[in-house]
Parts: structure tokens; sequence; C-alpha cells
């Protein structure tokens, strides 16, 4: 009895000492003011680092940390102090995660964001602080349309841009039609499809069936494919992005459809790791998106290779995302007159092209790129699989 | 063939694909469900486990011995997972079945972080052993060979535990302490060893079916809270207890997971959890029983 | 008696708390706050009535996407948002207790599994209301007179609404009612000979919890600003029941303590270890569960 009292009592010790030692430290009065005064800015990262997107998350710190190595560590003139969060899976994680940047860290600016629903979670936080954020990657369209601040601005894409290209070019094909459509069931997915119905149905396509399967908890992609052969469509166009992408290829493959019905993408279907994982699976899919690794422009080249050098991989569309957001930075930083939300946003309105993106070059319109999208194909060339170049469709704005 | 059977033959193989990993999967946690009453909650972590286990020993394109030695680790790891959850049961044994529950609950949690910290957080995908990757024409219609044996192994299993049930004295004890666990104990036989093997051999089969499952599920996390789901659907429709009841049950929800997936949809879930919410009402023991 | 002697400076020092601490902290304390009221509604079913339930946040889930919604299409009002928040909890625990409760034991927490994933899924699927796995965004500052912008004034109004509602779990718990809660609890065979009717006390405490996990629900929509089906799931039912278990069922502040433990070992301890709170989570509630069995509440007291 006595010995169960003595590991009772050190158990509820021990539980309590760990508890006030957690606390501690917080018990600090609140500094106000701004962090970044004299010579210093202090960017807040915000990238996954667990979870489903965290390959992502990789790509986009890869390509911040090489900017700021090839650049002395400073943008504009201000030396880069940079405070990562983990982003995560989900709203869940990721609002927290800004909140503790703009709250606990006080950082001037915020770089990241893979998930729309983190982006849309954290706008009123963003706003109500008075800084800005620079989103890398969350697609959705009301982030810059229907649901925009002037202190959020992008430097991705979003999703229905993406797709509205691919439905104008598969309805002029006329071979593409009819065509089956299927997506993930979140608003990403919804909004892939809705943009590409638009053009697609206004090109003259016909829809021979739409499906949207169950996001992140589908593995099995069976019952949708033969949704997609008994529907007697043409072609196949799809959104899906990291494992779901590399499940849904191959089983297109297994069941015998890739030879039948040629599948065509959002280019995400295709970009980076997921298409190694696909390897053979994938050749020949036909994708849209706004930069290849097989651009032949100066930037890209130099870019692929001082990436490939410091960290032996190949960058992917989410690097060069993140490697303009520096880039942008560092031009806004270079005319603007103080740090926070307010200046910022006016110095990125006077930014103009950026001439010397990987992408090709590109301008803001409306806070989100125009840019350049370009039709890609899968490949094999020698032992590694590449989406190469067929050709450049033109210059988009935003699309909601 | 008729023009329903042609459509859905597809659907129809797949949910017998699904049906012998579910039965791999779920008739260890029925047994130790219908003999102790424990609800074994670390049931679907031991899947995942034996999933990342295929991606980290035999990698993403395995080769047979890879893809053979992922098997016998997985059973020899799930076994002993098996054993200690069942050594710490059997401590809770004089506390409530609730207790004993709660406890795998911990388990699961420390398990799926260790797991999570062991092997990230990436989905981890995982290819078929050579020979198996590519697909055979079934009446026509192709369809992935790696599915076709996992349907034939789940066959073999069925048939084996059931042999195992009704022919051998070991199989006698176990469906006699389903039926009566304190007659069996009156009879002077030691129920504890019994409990032990069970508990050791049923988490071997998930972690093996984890191994299994990796080329069709891959591996990630989260994918232990889905298995452990299915597989109380499984064990609660088919009967705890019951190696039948099992297979019976797997089957049933592999054909709902695929053909009624492919019929329904988003439904298809609401459907499951329907099931499972009609069979505790009425027959708590499960339908068989 | 004497805990009441205890909980009066509590309470002072968890009003003055803002004001001496940094933001960061004081939002996770309002966490906190709203998790304890959470695991004190479910220790009314696990620990009360001796119903444990691993599908509780479906209440709290559904609660918090009814103040979200009402607060960004109609009125962002404290009491209206508040209201309807614990309305919808209550109404949705009354629909799922009406069949969850003619279950017992470890079927009982099967079943509450099962009905959590629905609700899950149901928030997943009825995107026009819900958002989808968007979740429901936008949700504008709680009005008491005045929106209640700063992180300060948002504390002070979850502290007293959090401090209302687990006084009125108590005092329903050490009730009348709450006495023959226990007594089904105990031996429901011996209630029934006694001519009570089991189930709709059952079904009573079900609903009041609900209630109470939808008014906890209504807060947490206020301070993330945002509701997302993984509020309705597995996610976030463990963790309370967890929260329940680790502080000790059945006691007056138990629940609030493990809630207070769980929300620490999550949000401030996790990112330090890589994210891998939940390792240290379930290392403590496996402690718990063998050595400290009863919770933390009960860890001083000898064994009778």
């Amino acid at each position: 009895m006595i010995s169960n009292r003595f590991t009772r009592r050190r158990l509820l010790g021990a539980l309590g000492a760990a508890g006030a030692l957690a606390v501690l430290p917080r018990c600090k009065s609140q500094t106000g003011g701004s962090a970044g005064g004299g010579g210093r800015v202090k960017i807040g990262l915000v990238v996954p680092q667990a979870g489903v997107y965290a390959p992502l998350g990789t790509d986009m710190k890869r390509a911040w940390d090489l900017w700021l190595e090839l650049h002395g560590g400073k943008l504009g003139k201000l030396d880069v102090t940079t405070v990562v969060a983990d982003e995560g899976e989900s709203p869940q994680s990721g609002v927290p995660a800004v909140q503790k940047l703009l709250q606990n860290d006080q950082v001037d600016v915020l770089v990241g964001l893979v998930n729309s629903a983190v982006a849309l979670g954290a706008k009123d936080m963003v706003k109500e602080a008075k800084k800005l954020l620079i989103v890398t990657n969350a697609g959705a369209g009301a982030i810059t349309g229907a649901a925009r601040n002037p202190y959020i601005w992008r430097t991705s894409f979003t999703n229905a841009q993406i797709s509205s290209v691919m439905g104008t070019h598969m309805a002029k094909l006329g071979s593409a039609s009819p065509a089956y459509i299927l997506a993930p069931d979140y608003a990403a997915g919804s909004e892939v499809l809705a943009g590409f119905k638009k053009t697609f149905v206004d090109g003259g396509g016909q829809i021979a069936g739409e499906v949207k399967t169950p996001f992140g908890k589908t593995q099995d992609y069976q019952p949708f494919i033969a949704g997609i052969k008994s529907s007697g469509a043409k072609a196949a166009f799809c959104f899906f992005s990291g494992a779901e992408a590399v499940a849904f290829v191959k089983q297109y493959a297994q069941f015998g459809l890739a030879a039948e019905i040629p599948l065509y993408a959002s280019g995400f279907l295709t970009e980076g790791s997921v298409l190694t994982a696909q390897a053979d699976a994938a050749l020949g899919i036909q994708t849209t998106l706004h930069y290849s690794t097989e651009l032949d422009n100066p930037a890209n080249k130099s870019f692929i290779e001082a990436y490939r050098g410091k960290y032996s991989a190949t960058p992917t569309v989410f690097s060069v995302q993140t490697w303009d957001a520096a880039s942008v930075l560092h031009r806004a930083l270079a005319t603007a007159t103080a740090l926070d939300g307010d200046s910022l946003s006016k110095a990125l309105e006077g930014v103009g092209t950026i001439d010397d993106s990987p992408r090709g070059p590109w301008s803001f319109d409306g806070q989100s790129p125009k840019q350049r999208i370009y039709l890609r194909k899968v490949e094999k060339h020698g032992t590694d699989y590449v989406n190469t170049v067929v050709t450049d469709l033109g210059v988009f704005a935003q699309v909601s | 063939m008729p023009a329903w059977l042609d459509t859905h033959l597809v659907s129809l193989l797949n949910g017998l694909a699904i049906g012998s990993l579910l039965y791999i999967l779920a008739v260890g946690l029925s047994l130790v469900f219908g003999m102790m009453d424990v609800l074994n909650l670390a049931h679907g972590v031991l899947f995942l486990a034996g999933a990342e286990l295929a991606w980290a020993v035999a990698g993403e394109s395995p080769s047979w011995p890879g893809f053979l030695a992922a098997l016998a680790l997985a059973a020899v790891i799930g076994g002993a997972a098996g054993l200690g959850l069942s050594l710490g049961t059997e401590r809770l044994a004089r506390r409530s079945h609730l207790d004993q529950a709660l406890f795998t609950l911990g388990v699961a949690l420390v398990i799926a972080d260790g797991l999570s910290a062991a092997f990230g957080d990436d989905v981890h995908a995982v290819n078929p052993p050579p020979g198996l990757a590519g697909s055979l024409l079934v009446l026509g219609k192709a369809y992935p060979t790696y599915r076709l044996v996992l349907i034939a192994v789940g066959l073999v299993l069925a048939v084996v535990t059931s042999r195992v049930m009704e022919r051998t004295s070991v199989g006698a004890l176990i469906r006699a302490t389903v039926a009566d666990r304190e007659m069996v104990a009156a009879a002077g036989v030691d129920e504890r060893k019994v409990k032990l093997i069970v508990f050791a051999v049923g988490s071997a089969l998930a972690t093996v079916a984890g191994v299994l499952g990796a080329p069709i599920y891959g591996a990630r996390p989260g994918l232990d809270n889905t298995v452990l789901i299915l597989s109380l659907v499984v064990v609660v429709i088919g009967g705890l207890g019951s190696v039948r009841g099992a297979f019976f049950g797997a089957l049933v929800i592999g054909q709902i997971e695929s053909l009624g997936r492919a019929l329904l949809s988003d439904l298809a879930s609401f459907l499951l959890f329907g099931a499972l919410a009609l069979v505790l009402i009425v027959r708590p023991r499960g339908m068989r029983s | 008696m004497k805990l009441l002697w205890l909980l009066v400076p509590l309470l002072v020092v968890a009003g003055a708390a803002p004001f001496v601490v940094d933001t960061y902290t004081t939002t996770t304390l309002t966490r906190i706050l709203v998790f304890a009221l959470l695991a004190k509604s479910l220790d009314l079913l696990v620990g009360t009535t001796g119903l444990p339930s691993l599908g509780h946040g479906a209440y709290f889930g559904a609660g918090a996407y009814a103040a979200g919604w009402l607060s960004i299409h109609v009125t962002a009002s404290a009491p209206a948002a508040l209201g309807v928040a614990v309305a919808t909890g209550a109404i949705v625990a009354a629909v799922a207790g009406s069949v969850a409760v003619r279950a017992r034991g470890v079927f009982f927490l099967m079943l509450t599994l099962a009905i959590g994933e629905v609700v899950q899924q149901l928030a997943e699927s009825w995107g026009d209301v819900t958002g989808g796995s968007n979740g429901l965004y936008g949700i504008p500052a709680l009005q008491l007179g005045e929106p209640l912008i700063s992180v300060r004034s948002l504390y002070l109004l979850v502290l007293a609404v959090a401090a209302a509602g687990i006084a009125a779990a108590s005092v329903v718990a050490a009730s009348p009612f709450g006495d023959t809660l226990r007594g089904i609890r105990d031996n429901e065979p011996r209630m029934r000979a006694l001519g009570y009717r089991v189930y709709p006390y059952k079904l009573a405490a079900f609903v009041f919890a609900g209630a109470l996990a939808g008014l906890a629900g209504g807060l947490i929509a206020a301070q993330q600003r945002l509701v997302t089906p993984a509020d309705l799931g597995y996610g976030t039912s463990v963790p309370a029941l967890l929260a329940v278990i680790i502080g000790g069922e059945a006691t007056l502040l138990g629940p609030c303590a493990g809630a207070a433990v769980v929300v620490l070992i999550r949000d401030a301890l996790g990112p330090s270890l890589g994210g891998h709170g939940g390792l240290v989570l379930g290392l403590v509630f496996v402690s718990v569960v063998f050595i400290l069995p009863g919770g933390l509440a009960r860890a001083g007291r000898r064994r009778p």
C-alpha cells in the first residue's frame, strides 16, 4: 500500500511539474510594437511539415531557403529572420499555426499555405492584424476573389484558372468529347470541375458523367473507374493531388483504362514526387499547369541547376511559387516605407511584371498571378519521367 | 453474361478482394471480443504498423524476398504486440471491460504516434511484388492480378481457420470459452493461456493484413482509424467470437465498400453505419448469434 | 465543502489571468476553458451515468456549426449564437441518444463511435450549409453590445459561460436526478426492480450532456472563427474521453483538470516534440489507467 502511494504521489508531482514548466515561460507581459525595426524583417513561413501535404511543404521551404542563400539572406535591404510553423493537414492545425506566428512570434509578413481551407480560415485574423500574407499555393478562387482583403496576395494560381484552360483545349480537340470528369469531394475539387465544365461546354464539349470521390478517404478507385468505363466517354478529365493522384493514376492503368480512354488533368496529377511513384502508369497523360521543369528559359535553367546543386532533388511548381514569393517580397521591400500590411500591399501594387521567374514572365492581376498556362505531356527521358511542354496555351488571369 | 453482371463484375470482384482483406484483419478482433469481452481498440494501428513495415522493409517496389520478409516480420511483431496487449488487459481483468478497452485505446494512441515518429507522416505507396503487378482478364474484364491473389489468400485462410476451430482441441477450447467462460474455467482449463494465444495470433493476423493490404491501401496516418471502424462493423454484423461470422461480415462489408460505393457513392458510408447501429440495437451480439 | 473555498480564489486567478499573461497564453487558456466544459459534460455520461461515449464530439461540433452559421448569416449576438448552439446540441443528442442509450457498456461505446462518424460524414457532405471539408470560415466575432474582438474580452466571456456550464453540470450531478443516474450506473437491474423507468433517465442525461457540449461548441466557434468537420469526429471525441479519465470521472473538477492536461500536452508541448504530443498523451493515459485508477482527482486519497 505504501509503495503504491509513493508511485502515485510521484506521478502526480511529475505531472504537476511538467505542467508548470510548460506554462511558466508564458508568464510575460505583452510587448507591443513592431518586431522588424531597423534593418531586419521577420517572416513567418507556414508550410505543412507533417501529414499528406508534407512533401509540398518541403519543396516550398527549400525554395525559400535557396532564394535567401543566393541573395545574402536579405529581402530588399533587410536582413531576414524566418520563423517556420507547421500548417499541418487541415485548418484545425493550420489556423492555430498562423495565430501563433502572429501573436506569439510577432512576425511582419506571412508566407506559405498549401491548404485553401486554412487560408480562408485565417483571412480575418490576417486582416485584423494588418499584416501581409503571401499565399504560395492555396488555390481557392475566393481567397483573392469573393473573400479577398488587401492584405492577402498570391503567387500561385486559382483552381479554375488551370482547369478552364484545359476545358477550352479539350473542346477544340473534338476527339475528347464526350468527357467524364472527376475530382475529390472538397472545395478545390469542386472549383476545378466547375472551371473546366464552363469552358468545355461553352466550347461545344459534352459531359458524359461527373463524380466526386470522398476526399482523403478513398484508396480504392475501382468503383469510379468502373463508372467511367460504362459511361461511353471518349476522354476523362480529373483533378487529384498527392497520394490520391498516385493511387488513381496507378489504378487507372491497372484496370486497363489508360489504353482505352485518354486521361487529361490539372497539372497537379503528375507534379513532383507523385510522378516518380506513378512511373509507367502516368505515360501519355496530358495536363495544364503554369510551370514545368522542362520550360526552356534562362531563369528556369539556373533555378533548376541551383536547386539540384543544393538539394540533389528536382524542384516542383510548389518550389517555384515560393521562390517567386521571395522574389516579389524582395521587390516590394526595396520600395516600401514600413513593414505593416498597408505599406507592403501598396508596394506590391507597384511591382509590375516579374520577368525573372522560372515559369516565365507574369504579373499580378487582382492580387493573384496573370500568367502563361502550358499544355504538358508525361514522357520518359532516359530513366526520368518528366512533363514535357507540348505547347503554350496563352496568358490567363485568375478565374473564380 | 447478363448485362448487370457485365457492368458490375469488376466491382463484385473488388468486393471479394476487400472482403478477404477485412476477414484476415477482423477475425482476430472477433475472437478476442467474443472470448474476453475485450474491445481491442488497438487493432487498427496494428494494420497500419503492418503497412508501414511493408514500405520500410520491402520498399516501394518490393522483391519477393523483401515482401515475404515483411510478412514474416509483421507476424512476429504483431504477435508480440498481441502478447503485450493480452498481458495488459489481464492485469485489468478485475476491473471493468471499459477500463480494458480504454487501455487498448491508450496503447493505440502511443503506437500510432510512434509509427508517425518512426516512418513520417507522408503517404507511402507500395507496389505489388514482381509478377503480380499486372492485370488478368476475368470474363473479358481487366482486373489487377494482385487482388485476385488476395482473394485466394483470404479463402485459404478462411478454410484453415475454420478447420482449426472445428477440428482441433484448441479450436474447441476457443469455441467453448466464447460460449461459456466460467464453465471452461470450472473445468480446470487455464483460460489465460488460450486468451494469450488468441490475442497473439489475432494481432499477428491484423499486422499481416496490413502488409497484404499495402499494395492497395498504402500506408498513411489516419488509415488506422478507418480500418478500425471497418473491422468493428464487420465484427458486430458478423457476430462476436465466430470465425464464420467474421467471414460473413467481411464479405458483406467488402461488397458495401465496393459495389455500394460504385452505386451509391457517399451514401455507402451511411449504409455502413446504419447497418452497425441497427445490428447493435436489435441484436447486440451480432447477426449470427 | 472545502472545495468551495478553493473555487473562489481559482475564479479570481482565472479572471485576472488575461491581464497578466501574453495574448498567446490567453488564447490557450480560452481553449482550455472550452475543453473543460466539454469534458465536464461528457463526465455526466461517463462518470455519473456509466455511459462511456466515444462520439461526444458530434454534439460539440453540431453546436459549433449552428453558432457559426447563425453568426455569419443572421446575427452575431452572443446570447443568440450560444443559445442556438445549446439547442442544436440538445436536439442532435436527443435524436442520437434515442437510439444509443438502448445499448450498454462496450456496445454503447461502439454505437456512439459510429454515430460520431456519421455526423462527421454529414458535415463533410452537406457542403451548402457546413462548407464541406473547407469548413465554415469567416465567422465574425461574437457581439455582447459591441464586437468582442480582443482576445482578452473573448476570454472573459468564455470564462463566464464555461464556469456557468460547469456549475450547472455539477449541480445536476449532485441533485436527486444525479443520484438516480448513479444508481443506474451502479446497478441498472436493481433500479428497474425498484420501479424506475431507466430509458428516460438515460436519455435525459444524454440530452443534457449534449446541450452542454453544444454550448462548448458555440464557444469554440467564437474562439477559432472557423468550424471544420474535424471538430465533430474522433479527433475531438477521443481527447474528451481522455480528459475525463485522466482527470477523474465523477469528480467535481477532475474532468476540467484533465482537459487542461490534454490541451497543454497537445497544443503547448506537442509542437516542441515535433508534433508528437499524441505519444505523451497516450503514455499519460495508460499510466493513469494502470497506476492512478480514478484519475488525478483521486490521486491523493487512500484506498478504502
